[in-house]
């Protein structure tokens, strides 16, 4: 895959998503492999992990897509987010420099729904 | 699953018995959802047709659609929208007796659309749920004409706004999921839920101690097309 | 014997361009109505959750039936050593692959999902008939590729016999995988037959040949070549041959199903009750797909017209369409049969209506323009065809 071949991510992100946001702002961690490896490998990561939670029923946070809307989403006001896959949002501003298409949303959510609202 | 992931997660999980509201007994394991799930399981459901009346019925179409977010797709027409649920009425040729029962993805342990399905999509999960991988879809819709149920449907245009739980999309094919996303949490399916009565059992065909297990060798039952031998996970008496 | 001269048409008069100005016009239409049904979804088509495989599949399933028979020509004389059919060989191997190339398309670019082609190609689920058809095809693609060069590689040409066998094998298993897409679907009445198999094979012969005897008198007669009537009158007859097979094997096929009481209701409706299904049957399948071609081609007073074998074979070709038609979509028009023994009140168990949607007609003509245009344009670039087929030059044992 081309992309694993120019991790682009040299430039950081405008918008890391406003729960991913209090993450960094606290000083704390939660992707371990690191930034770069997280960028260079987070397509064959998804993959694998959603073979894992589809075929095989395996449901942690780590496994979840929607955990990853949930955190890397943007709040638009009080009660709602912009959709994850606009322009300026957290995927779209890598993907659409690095020109790879996301069919992600075609299916999935692309906002946070109830369970990020408790 | 090889035998010795077997071996580990029947070690490694351990066992507590919740009682949910209308005397159901469920069994949950702790961090289970880390681990993949084996066969050690099969989820089946028992519907009792005498028990259920046709709002019931209803309400089970609507509680579905509600949870997953299917059969309201604006530019469909009526045969193209969403159906994963379905209420059928029939009556006996012979006595003119008439029931109705809600009719969904049987489960079947030899299901004809993961036979058929060319990539893999049409799936059974190592406990007994059919599901379609929508990643591998390719919307060939052989799986359609295989099913003897009719249970599967095609989405046939763009779809917004899905439920974070059941994403949806154009171009795949879809049907009733046993809502394996609540089952996985330990809770029941949503058609269930929306039922007062106990017309409907659900739990662990293979477990002696579950009460769908004990029903099952108590009350005469069927399965639908039973002559095709697939041994449905969903099960019927009453008509 | 005399030698057979093969020689690449002109292909500059305005004719010619005009066929292929043509066929590309339907080949844009396919691909705009391509893009319309991809991007807005399958509701723009007539198909449904119910009928789920519609007008273009009947074209495509058609083409690739005849894919497989347009072989025949050449097989016949590769494998059964008939000398007069040889000089028909590279026709009627082109014909085949761009047939098979036409449907193929058909049915990629009508997927929900036909941007998951590779994953088709790369999950493998080998329970699938389906999915060993893809590996059929494909397969096609390269035996006949590799027949065809031998044929015309003059060294290679003392393996060509081997390669035709192989060939022949390789299509007599395609079309049984073909006919088995529907003949394995146990839920459905029309459709669960062994006889399937078999009958499709007989299509086959049928559609190939009729397409077959279409192009070769079309091209011969657009580029004033000679074709005499020795070779024309072989391949009516064989045309006629054909025709009744089928006509047997689909009395076979109802009356089998007529027999088994659990599948009369299918009987009653395709052939009594089915409305339009019926008419397609008896009008379109029966009495212009079967019947009319057969007086056509045996009667005293049209047997030796050119142009009643030409209609013959058009008849033939639109007695197939009907005849898929009336199998793909009133197959699944049909209800399934969940509950014996009861009537379904309510919530499933009507005929499902389908209407043939403009795109989803598009989309099938263009599979047959790709198919025309493929051969037009290779008959151009690489001798396909005999320069000349009199009598004198495809049989030299002639009386003429």
């Amino acid at each position: 895959m081309l992309s694993m071949a120019f991790a682009h991510g040299d430039k950081g992100h405008k918008n890391i998503g406003t729960e991913a946001q209090k993450y960094v702002d606290q000083n704390k961690v939660y992707h371990k492999e690191g930034l770069s490896m997280t960028r260079k490998m987070h397509p064959n990561w998804m993959k694998h992990k959603r073979d894992m939670t589809l075929r095989q029923g395996v449901r942690t946070e780590e496994h979840s897509f929607k955990g990853c809307v949930n955190c890397h989403a943007t709040k638009k006001d009080a009660n709602s987010y912009h959709p994850i896959n606009t322009n300026e949002q957290f995927c779209s501003e890598c993907h659409k420099e690095t020109g790879v298409t996301m069919d992600c949303f075609s299916c999935h959510r692309s906002t946070p729904g109830k369970s990020a609202y408790k | 699953m090889n035998r010795r992931d077997f071996i580990k997660n029947t070690a490694a999980t351990t066992a507590s018995v919740v009682t949910v509201a209308n005397g159901v007994t469920l069994t949950t394991y702790a961090s289970a959802n880390d681990k993949p799930v084996t066969n050690e399981k099969r989820w089946g459901m028992l519907i009792d047709t005498n028990k259920l009346t046709e709002a019931d019925i209803d309400g089970m179409v609507v509680a579905c659609k509600e949870e997953h977010g299917w059969g309201n797709e604006p530019n469909s027409n009526e045969a193209q929208k969403g159906n994963w649920i379905r209420k059928v009425k029939v009556q006996d040729k012979a006595t003119g007796r008439i029931s109705a029962l809600p009719l969904m993805c049987q489960h079947c342990e030899e299901p004809p659309c993961v036979d058929v399905c060319p990539t893999n999509a049409s799936m059974k999960r190592e406990d007994g749920i059919v599901l379609v991988d929508r990643h591998r879809c390719i919307g060939c819709r052989y799986c359609m004409m295989a099913c003897p149920y009719d249970a599967r449907s095609f989405v046939h245009e763009t779809l917004t706004d899905q439920k974070e739980d059941m994403p949806r999309g154009k171009g795949c094919v879809e049907s009733c999921t046993m809502c394996v996303h609540r089952v996985d949490k330990g809770e029941k399916p949503a058609c269930l839920t929306s039922i007062s009565s106990d017309a409907i059992v659900f739990g662990d065909l293979y477990d002696p101690s579950s009460e769908i297990n004990k029903k099952l060798k108590e009350v005469q039952s069927r399965q639908i097309r039973a002559d095709l031998n697939l041994n449905t996970g969903v099960r019927y008496s009453g008509f | 014997m005399s030698q057979v001269r093969y020689l690449q048409i002109d292909g500059r008069s305005t004719g010619y361009l005009a066929l292929i100005a043509g066929l590309g016009v339907l080949i844009v239409a396919a691909l705009l109505s391509v893009y319309y049904m991809e991007h807005n979804g399958h509701w723009v088509t007539g198909m449904s959750n119910r009928i789920v495989w519609g007008t273009p599949h009947v074209f495509a399933i058609f083409l690739i039936v005849a894919a497989s028979g347009a072989l025949n020509v050449a097989s016949i004389s590769s494998v059964f050593q008939k000398k007069l059919y040889k000089p028909l060989s590279r026709l009627s191997g082109l014909t085949a692959l761009a047939l098979l190339a036409g449907g193929l398309m058909i049915l990629v670019l009508d997927l929900g999902r036909p941007d998951r082609l590779i994953v088709a190609m790369t999950e493998y689920n080998f329970r699938s008939i389906f999915a060993w058809n893809i590996i059929l095809y494909n397969g096609f693609f390269a035996i006949v590729a590799v027949y065809l060069w031998m044929m015309f590689e003059r060294r290679m040409n003392k393996f060509s016999s081997n390669a035709g066998i192989a060939a022949f094998a390789w299509r007599l298993i395609l079309t049984t995988g073909t006919g088995s897409i529907f003949g394995f679907l146990v839920a459905r009445q029309a459709y669960d037959a062994v006889i399937m198999a078999p009958m499709f094979i007989i299509m086959s012969f049928s559609f190939g040949l009729a397409m077959f005897l279409l192009i070769l008198m079309a091209s011969y007669k657009w580029t004033e070549r000679d074709l005499g009537d020795v070779v024309v009158d072989r391949l009516r007859k064989l045309l006629g041959v054909f025709v009744s097979a089928v006509l047997y094997f689909v009395i076979v096929y109802h009356l089998g199903n007529l027999y088994l009481a659990e599948n009369s209701g299918v009987e009653s409706f395709m052939l009594m009750n089915g409305g339009i299904y019926t008419q397609l049957f008896w009008i379109g399948q029966i009495i212009i797909g079967s019947f009319a071609p057969l007086f056509l081609i045996y009667h005293p007073s049209t047997k030796n017209n050119r142009s009643m074998l030409g209609l013959a074979s058009v008849l033939v070709i639109v007695g197939g369409m009907v005849q898929l038609y009336v199998l793909i979509i009133g197959g699944q028009a049909y209800p399934i049969e969940m509950f014996p023994g009861m009537t379904v009140l309510e919530g499933y168990g009507q005929i499902a209506s389908y209407t043939p949607s403009l795109p989803e007609l598009l989309l099938g003509v263009g599979g047959f323009g790709v198919a025309l245009i493929a051969i037009a344009f290779l008959v151009k670039f690489l001798p396909f065809l005999p320069e000349s087929l009199a009598d004198k030059v495809a049989d030299p044992h002639t009386k003429a």
